[in-house]
């Protein structure tokens, strides 16, 4: 509910937001180009619709609230989900494909991230006991082997047999 | 018309060779194993191989994307069946009647009527493509830059209402906001960089595919592991081989829901899963034995899976003959051929004739591999499913990053890739459904170019928007749709239409 406000609020925001900025646009007077051709024309229909759409979903949401009932929530809201899990694959994949990729070497930067996320989300706690080594090896090796793997194969597979230009 | 049926049998014939059964053997298996991994949808499978192979000549790269489409399509259905979830959109209504079949120790046997619906599906959905699309080409011809512009106008629009999960209004923020997306960059008319403020990266606009990628795959692995399920497969009882006597019991149910389907994928922005929900709909309202319907029918499944492989040839015919596609895998499609040189739209049947008859003898290709596979690999394409997620997520995300780099060997699409898929999980979360948003992206340079130029063509009357026989009925559609969709238009009516009745009694 407040999800939706909120949302209608951003979606008045960025709708004016862009109606200015395509109003702002240059017109070319000067080349004498026909007036119905202007580059912030369609733009600014899109963002005085957005800005219309939020305005409905801010008063759809009011009404609402003026009502007291609350409108069931929709597939989607309020999923069930762990928020350190994500924040932890964001940081991971965030730092692959944001600062690894470009800056080492791609089979390396491929290998410690695959290696580093089979060692994150593959760890369980119970490997810290006594005589869990079995496991823990396992685990290791494991995410290792897959980290090399996934590598090797798709630097060689890419460049390869598809020729396609890797970061 | 029957013309077409002949050019069909000369491009299978000339397609043949060695290094054509290839490609169609790995890329309709990879198809199937993408559409049984619940998450990976077809249109994510199209994205990354459409990266991933533009390497290639035209002809194999096309070949090979429609192989993982119709494979990726089908394949849906084994996960529906098995594990009640449906492995892509499409294989929703599948699940109902297919998983009944199979918790009754039935498996086998469903995946065997899945597999002979989806083959006549797209069966019929080819033949259709190769009669009718020449056709809608001719017709074509004759639309103007009015007609484009509704035409993409109604895409965003229709798929918002379809796939807004109960909230049509959420869906066509969705649309907008993808159509908004296209505008960034150099603008098709004057060449004027939009939204790019001196940042040539930004001059150059967001690449369909890296936008493609981000939103179906980064943003798949994001939700994946936010919510971490597993799920183990219980061996398949059964034949897997459809009894003869079944599919010659529903032929009706066969042919019918194949031109629904057919139907459902033609129009701009329904696609697969409409054309599975209606033809589910259309024979339960018309069978004897609607009572089983849910429970096990093995009808019901019949018709759900004829219906969405039969919405792939369907949602290829406007994606070459308009340049307009059918549904949001279709979308990536028209962005390969684009990639590829192939120029499709109304001039199709002048400037490249046989291709509209060589897109249907790979789809002829699919549908055999379908068949077979599904037939006779049922016991190691299980292990597809076994597979963790946990290990299988960092490999789609290395594949989501060369495929945002290939195009174009910038840094930047990855970036692009990187931002699309945190913005697609934000829309996610908030309950956005994700196809009107690509949609949009692709139709966005339609819309803009189009609309611009009827207004040169007509010096700025709107008129002929309005009053072109074409142009009249789409906007009069889309009217309907955005009416139907709202809620103060629905309770007025119900408002009007009560106090007619106490006025009237």
């Amino acid at each position: 509910m407040r999800r939706d406000a909120l949302t209608g609020l951003a979606l008045i925001a960025l709708g004016i937001g862009v109606v200015i900025e395509s109003w702002r646009m240059p017109r070319f007077e000067h080349l004498g180009i026909n007036p119905y051709t202007v580059p912030g024309i369609v733009p600014g229909i899109l963002g005085a619709v957005l800005a219309l759409f939020g305005t409905v979903m801010l008063s759809r949401t009011a009404v609402a609230w003026r009502r007291g009932n609350e409108v069931p929530p929709v597939a989607g809201e309020d999923e069930p989900g762990s928020t350190p899990r994500l924040l932890l694959t964001l940081i991971l994949t965030v730092g692959y494909g944001g600062f690894l990729v470009g800056a080492l070497p791609f089979w390396l930067a491929t290998f410690l991230f695959v290696l580093a996320f089979l060692l994150v989300f593959e760890w369980r706690p119970e490997f810290r006991r006594a005589g869990r080594r079995a496991a823990l090896v396992t685990y290791a090796s494991t995410s290792l082997l897959q980290a090399v793997l996934v590598a090797a194969a798709v630097t060689f597979v890419f460049q390869r047999v598809f020729l396609v230009t890797l970061p | 018309m029957l013309d077409g049926l002949g050019y069909f049998a000369t491009a299978i014939v000339e397609l043949f060779s060695p290094g054509t059964l290839f490609n169609v053997g790995w890329a309709t298996l990879l198809g199937i194993s993408v559409g049984m991994l619940p998450g990976l949808t077809a249109t994510l499978g199209l994205a990354l191989l459409t990266t991933l192979t533009f390497q290639l000549a035209a002809g194999d790269a096309v070949m090979i994307l429609i192989c993982m489409y119709v494979g990726a399509i089908y394949g849906g259905s084994r996960s529906a069946i098995l594990l009640n979830i449906p492995g892509t959109p499409a294989n929703a209504a599948t699940a109902l009647d297919g998983f009944q079949l199979a918790r009754t120790g039935r498996a086998g046997e469903a995946m065997g009527i899945a597999t002979s619906g989806s083959f006549f599906g797209t069966v019929v959905g080819m033949l259709a493509l190769a009669i009718f699309a020449p056709l809608l080409a001719e017709t074509a011809l004759g639309f103007q830059s009015y007609e484009f512009f509704w035409l993409a106008v109604f895409g965003v629009v229709i798929s918002g209402r379809l796939t807004g999960q109960g909230d049509p209004l959420k869906g066509w923020i969705a649309g907008f906001l993808g159509l908004l997306v296209a505008m960034v960059g150099q603008e098709g008319v004057h060449a004027y960089a939009r939204f790019a403020y001196g940042n040539t990266d930004l001059a150059g606009g967001f690449g369909l595919l890296p936008v493609l990628v981000g939103v179906f795959g980064f943003t798949e692995v994001l939700w994946v592991m936010k919510n971490p399920t597993y799920q183990a497969v219980k061996d398949a009882a059964g034949s897997v081989i459809p009894r003869v006597r079944d599919v010659l019991k529903h032929w009706v149910t066969i042919i019918r829901s194949g031109l629904i389907g057919t139907f459902m994928g033609l129009v701009p922005g329904v696609g697969e899963d409409m054309g599975s929900w209606v033809s589910y709909a259309v024979a339960r309202n018309t069978s004897r034995n609607k009572d089983e319907y849910g429970k096990g029918s093995v009808e019901g499944l019949m018709s759900a899976e004829t219906g969405n492989s039969a919405a792939v040839p369907g949602a290829i015919i406007p994606v070459l003959t308009l340049a307009i596609p059918g549904s949001a895998p279709a979308a990536v499609l028209l962005a390969a051929l684009f990639i590829h040189g192939v120029r499709p739209g109304p001039l199709i049947m002048i400037e490249s004739p046989a291709f509209i008859f060589e897109v249907t003898a790979m789809i002829f290709y699919a549908s055999a591999a379908i068949l077979l596979f599904g037939l006779l690999l049922t016991k190691p394409m299980l292990l597809v499913l076994r597979v963790s997620h946990v290990k299988l997520m960092p490999i789609i995300f290395v594949l989501c990053t060369v495929g945002a780099f290939a195009i174009a060997s910038r840094l930047f699409d990855v970036w692009v890739m990187l931002g699309f898929g945190v913005l697609g999980l934000g829309l996610r979360l908030l309950g956005f459904p994700m196809a009107p948003l690509v949609l949009g992206v692709v139709l966005g340079p339609i819309l803009d170019v189009n609309l611009r130029r009827g207004l040169v063509l007509s010096d700025g009357s709107l008129a002929p928007f309005f009053t072109r026989p074409i142009s009249l009925i789409l906007w009069v559609v889309i009217l309907i749709t955005f009416l139907l969709g709202s809620e103060w238009f629905l309770k007025s009516v119900k408002s009007w239409g009560a106090r007619i009745r106490s006025q009237g009694g």
